[in-house]
């Protein structure tokens, strides 16, 4: 077996268990709130009008904006709970609508048949009324069940683990079969619980006691099955941890260490560097993977992640806010100076490589335009398409290198990052806003244009710890021999073996920690 | 407890006017007999249904006085008095995701009874009314026919064992020969089980052959109550002959065919 189908096959159990358990959860939530609700609004009209217009609402924002708009509203939470809340928002209407429209369809007579020959309104409701009802919502009960197994893949950038690490790590580091393994798993735990629901109902209507028991013990299966790795790998981990505990240095060996990454190759990389660090220190490190740019800070300023990579640059436009940008080492020192005063966030240092924003270009492209520095591109800005990730024209330093070259007739082109370098190479953009550490700048043989107003800023990659993290020193420890570490070259190489060669990003950090041990 | 020659029900200048001023019922006064069938006809809206929910309290009564057993209905808790009183619906009113056995089942159950009780209850109705429960038992009411509903329908109302049975159009919906059939059957077994009933109906002839007393209803009033053949002998007004013509014409065209 390949080593990447390997890989995945590892995060198998992990992945899926999260998944069921995220999205049974929340259908199992959204169960217990829509069909009450749905029950008293069926005898109300105005009740049942406001309660679907609000579920329908919910309904029309975009899951992933859903899942993203969760975050800030639970005071910058990552994880579980932002993904769960946001999952059973979006199971209430199909659940909801199914139970008002399922009541309000039974005939008048029968209900009046139930009221004359002596029932409660309790009674006609639980004898009468739901098993009448009970296929209608059930159909929604279904419908809701393939919505949120699917939504649960748009989790990912929340922080919450599910079958999506799978489709947005695989579309970042260019590795097809992680896509597939993704939408394959997703699809099928959808289609299984689908059909366990219509088992379920076929049981209740046939009244097959064995079927429902058959069907209720494989859901519980599943449950527990999901549930059980948790304890399984702590127990295991924790005896492989006494082992290493003589030998470790004290203060960090036995602890669990949060490590997160954003959504991109390099971070994968470094993220993985980070764990051998720690791990060989004995601590036991979780990874939080595929998290959004600001959530990423979010995390780490709350304390939910202990450690991750930022970039100067980054922190100074989009966290600071101060648009201009000064010289490297300054920014560095009143960076540091004010994450610590801010938010008690300490800088532990920077890893040695620069991965700055570049505008490049084919190389023969820009002969034709005779185009070396972004001076070059303001005449014919206008004849010019750029394509960029999803959050760069959103940033300061795009609008002030737009500003100060005269570049505003430029038509911009959003694009996964992924896709940006292939984009440039095949034509169908004229340059790109380039990570200068991307491998694929010199396979494609691309050329990154001068910047000779010194606009951009400079992007030292740092280490950042929580405040939390920062009071324990063994942490500090553990990671300090990467500090100062990395160059561009080794970088540019640990990324292009991932993006080029089909490596992991374990493999790639363990390429890069054998050339920083040396 | 019961007084046997005490009237089953007793209703007494009872009114029902709706929110608006809709006045449904005015003034009605009625006695029934115990074991006997009292049928409330008249044209559609004459109030005839509404007056028949009163007695159950399916609706509430806006003035005058309901005795049942003796004892004022209005005092009295509306769902375990709907549990005393059987309720046979136009159509059959059975619950269509519940068997045979089930539906007649439902108000021994809502009542509590013992599940033996229960048991030989519900067999010795299904026999009573013609459907074996070895054979019908566990059959869905979609697997019936019109008449076979009905029937589970009846089985159903006197499952409770109730003194009385308010019945709301309940031959209506089926073909003449299964009426026929069936409303002697039904006489055979009120004389079996000696039950009170009232019956809604907009046929005179079905008045006529089942009743022991018809009451004419126009307009929420009561125009005229009495024993078919009193009605027949001195219909008070030109409205009640009116009525009474139709089966009378429809005797005489047979009676002329030569027999």
């Amino acid at each position: 077996m390949n080593a990447n189908l390997a890989e995945r096959l590892a995060e198998l159990p992990h992945l899926l268990s999260a998944h069921v358990i995220l999205s049974m959860a929340a259908l199992g939530c959204g169960i217990a709130v829509s069909v009450p609700l749905g029950i008293l609004a069926a005898q109300r009209p105005g009740l049942s009008a406001v309660t679907l217009n609000i579920a329908s609402v919910i309904q029309t924002i975009p899951g992933l904006a859903l899942l993203a708009l969760m975050v800030p509203l639970l005071g910058g939470m990552i994880g579980f709970w932002p993904a769960f809340l946001a999952l059973l928002l979006y199971s209430l209407l199909p659940i909801l609508r199914n139970t008002i429209v399922g009541l309000q369809g039974i005939e008048p007579q029968i209900r009046e048949a139930a009221r004359g020959i002596g029932m409660t309104r309790g009674q006609s409701l639980r004898q009468v009324e739901l098993p009448l009802a009970l296929p209608v919502i059930v159909a929604g009960l279904r419908t809701a069940t393939v919505w949120v197994v699917g939504a649960a893949t748009l989790a990912t950038p929340v922080g919450a683990a599910s079958l999506g690490n799978y489709i947005f790590a695989g579309l970042q580091t260019r590795n097809w079969l992680s896509v597939i393994f993704g939408c394959l798993f997703a699809a099928g735990l959808a289609i299984v619980l689908d059909q366990a629901i219509r088992w379920l109902e076929v049981a209740a209507r046939d009244r097959r006691r064995g079927l429902a028991i058959g069907v209720g013990v494989f859901l519980a299966l599943l449950i527990t099955v999901s549930v059980m790795p948790r304890f399984v790998t702590f127990q295991g981990e924790t005896a492989n941890l006494s082992r290493v505990e003589a030998s470790a240095a004290p203060g960090i060996a036995g602890e669990t260490v949060v490590v997160g990454a954003k959504s991109y190759t390099e971070q994968y990389i470094l993220a993985s560097l980070m764990q051998r660090q720690l791990e060989a220190a004995g601590a036991r490190v979780e990874r939080l993977d595929n998290l959004g740019s600001t959530i990423a800070f979010d995390a780490v300023r709350t304390g939910e992640i202990d450690v991750y990579v930022d970039f100067t640059g980054t922190i100074w436009a989009t966290v600071m806010n101060r648009p201009e940008p000064i010289e490297r080492h300054r920014m560095f020192t009143e960076m540091s100076a004010w994450l610590w005063e801010e938010h008690g966030i300490m800088t532990l240092g920077r890893l040695g490589y620069e991965n700055a924003y570049g505008f490049a270009m084919r190389r023969d492209r820009a002969a034709e335009l005779e185009a070396d520095s972004l001076d070059d591109l303001a005449p014919i800005a206008d004849e010019l398409e750029i394509g960029g990730d999803p959050e760069v024209f959103a940033r300061a330093e795009w609008t002030a290198t737009r500003d100060a070259y005269g570049l505003g007739a430029m038509r911009t082109r959003t694009m996964d990052a992924t896709f940006m370098y292939t984009a440039v190479r095949d034509r169908q953009v004229d340059l790109i806003t380039a990570y200068t550490t991307d491998g694929r700048i010199a396979a494609f043989d691309l050329a990154v244009l001068d910047d000779p107003l010194s606009v951009l800023p400079p992007y030292d990659a740092i280490i950042l710890l929580s405040p939390q993290a920062a009071q324990r020193p063994g942490l500090a420890d553990a990671l300090a021999p990467l500090i100062g570490a990395i160059d561009e070259m080794m970088m540019r190489e640990a990324n292009r073996q991932v993006d080029m060669d089909g490596q992991t990003p374990a493999q790639a950090a363990a390429w890069l920690d054998a050339g920083i041990s040396e | 407890m019961i007084d046997p020659a005490a009237p089953v029900l007793d209703i007494r200048s009872v009114g029902k006017t709706y929110p608006g001023g809709v006045e449904a019922v005015r003034e009605v006064s009625l006695t029934l007999e115990r074991g006997q069938l009292l049928a409330l006809t008249g044209e559609s809206g004459c109030g005839k249904t509404t007056l028949l929910k009163l007695i159950n309290r399916l609706e509430d009564a806006s003035g005058g006085l309901i005795l049942y057993e003796g004892e004022d209905v209005a005092s009295l808790d509306p769902v375990q008095l709907r549990r005393r009183i059987g309720w046979v619906m136009q159509g059959d009113g059975l619950f269509p995701h519940l068997t045979v056995l089930e539906n007649v089942a439902i108000i021994p159950r809502l009542l509590d009874w013992n599940p033996e009780r229960t048991r030989s209850r519900v067999a010795d109705l299904l026999d009573m009314v013609g459907l074996p429960s070895a054979e019908y038992a566990e059959r869905y009411p979609v697997e019936l026919s019109g008449g076979q509903r009905q029937r589970v329908g009846f089985a159903r109302a006197l499952a409770g064992e109730p003194d009385l049975i308010l019945m709301d159009e309940p031959f209506s919906a089926l073909d003449p020969i299964t009426r026929d059939g069936l409303q002697q059957e039904f006489r055979a077994l009120q004389a079996d089980l000696g039950f009170s009933a009232v019956m809604v109906t907009h046929d005179m002839a079905e008045a006529l052959i089942m009743a022991d007393q018809i009451a004419v209803m126009q307009d929420g009033a009561i125009l005229q109550q009495g024993t078919p053949v009193e009605l027949l002998q001195s219909p008070a007004s030109d409205y009640v002959s009116g009525l009474l013509e139709t089966p009378r014409r429809q005797m005489r065209a047979i009676r002329e065919l030569g027999a």
